[in-house]
């Protein structure tokens, strides 16, 4: 195979020839059909192999873990947020007690106490 | 995973007149976009028509990274699978060839390095690794075997996937990893360094 000819001082085209003649790609369909039969006999053996199952669910499985997250971070936040609304609720819309006998009590007790104390009960 | 093929012989004529090593039958491409959305769906038919329309291309894209014929074929095989396994993440409206041919590119890199490590391990710093050429009966070739070893391994990727190949700067940069400007001028400089490394060969003969 002496098809490549280089000039005395080789230019760019001879390069290029001697280049195509030696990154050559294999000749002939037999070579291909040969070649795409061990890619897909590789892709099969991947296909048998368990870890594809895994492969497979490994994404399903990382959505439905962010769902949950996502699910139990809005709960949470909702719990949060509902007990301080009734503890607001409790506050400002209970006056149970009024605010005189709320107060009162103790220091009647002690007015009372100081009373019978000086009075001889 | 190698078999002895014995096909790599080829006259200059034919690889002149397909230089892009494509036979005319690979040229009448059935809607490739149907064909990847079937694969996604699991169709391995579909993969196969996929395999066989770019297998060509791919090998030579690892060819032009790699050092040896065998090289290149483990490269396709692995590119291959790589492919298969991302297949699903693969968005159809992109060109289905460049997405492939990044991944073969990346998979012959993944060996080159490989095989370095290994070669660390086993040969006397300096050895080049020799090319595969059957048919090697020319000086002037042989020569040409010896001054594509005195080139960077980007180099010889680069003007091997430029002018052989017919690939862009633009897309062999993001085949490679590299600037577009970066392969622009890994190609200057190789060419300069044929071209004077060949004149040199010239006047010896």
């Amino acid at each position: 195979m002496s098809d490549i000819r280089f000039g005395l001082f080789p230019d760019d085209d001879d390069v290029v020839r001697g280049l195509r003649a030696i990154y050559a790609a294999p000749a002939g369909d037999a070579y291909w059909n040969e070649l795409q039969s061990r890619v897909m006999a590789r892709v099969a053996d991947v296909e048998l192999g368990w870890w594809t199952e895994l492969d497979r669910w490994a994404r399903p499985a990382l959505a439905a873990a962010a769902v949950l997250l996502l699910s139990a971070g809005v709960a949470m936040f909702r719990a949060h947020q509902s007990e301080a609304e009734i503890a607001a609720d409790a506050m400002l819309s209970s006056p149970a007690v009024p605010v005189s006998s709320a107060i009162r009590p103790a220091y009647q007790d002690d007015q009372g106490a100081r009373l019978r104390f000086l009075f001889g009960r | 995973m190698r078999v002895d093929t014995g096909h790599v012989s080829m006259t200059a004529a034919t690889i002149i007149e397909l230089p892009f090593g494509m036979s005319p039958a690979a040229d009448a491409k059935p809607d490739e976009r149907a064909l990847v959305v079937a694969a996604q769906r699991g169709s391995n038919d579909a993969f196969a028509q996929l395999v066989r329309l770019h297998q060509r291309r791919a090998y030579a894209v690892c060819r032009a990274i790699v050092l040896t014929h065998e090289d290149a074929e483990d490269a396709v095989q692995e590119g291959f699978l790589h492919a298969f396994k991302a297949l699903d993440r693969f968005l159809p409206d992109q060109p289905f060839g460049a997405w492939l041919y990044r991944i073969m590119a990346n998979a012959s890199l993944d060996l080159v390095r490989r095989r370095k490590v290994r070669d660390a391990d086993e040969l006397p710093e300096g050895v080049p690794m020799p090319f595969r050429d059957p048919g090697e009966s020319d000086e002037l070739r042989r020569r040409l075997n010896e001054a594509l070893t005195k080139l960077t391994d980007r180099q010889r990727s680069v003007i091997v996937l430029h002018d052989v190949e017919g690939f862009t700067h633009g897309e062999i940069g993001e085949m490679l990893g590299i600037p577009e400007g970066t392969a622009r001028s890994d190609l200057h400089h190789a060419r300069a360094s044929l071209r004077r490394i060949l004149g040199d060969v010239r006047s010896d003969l």
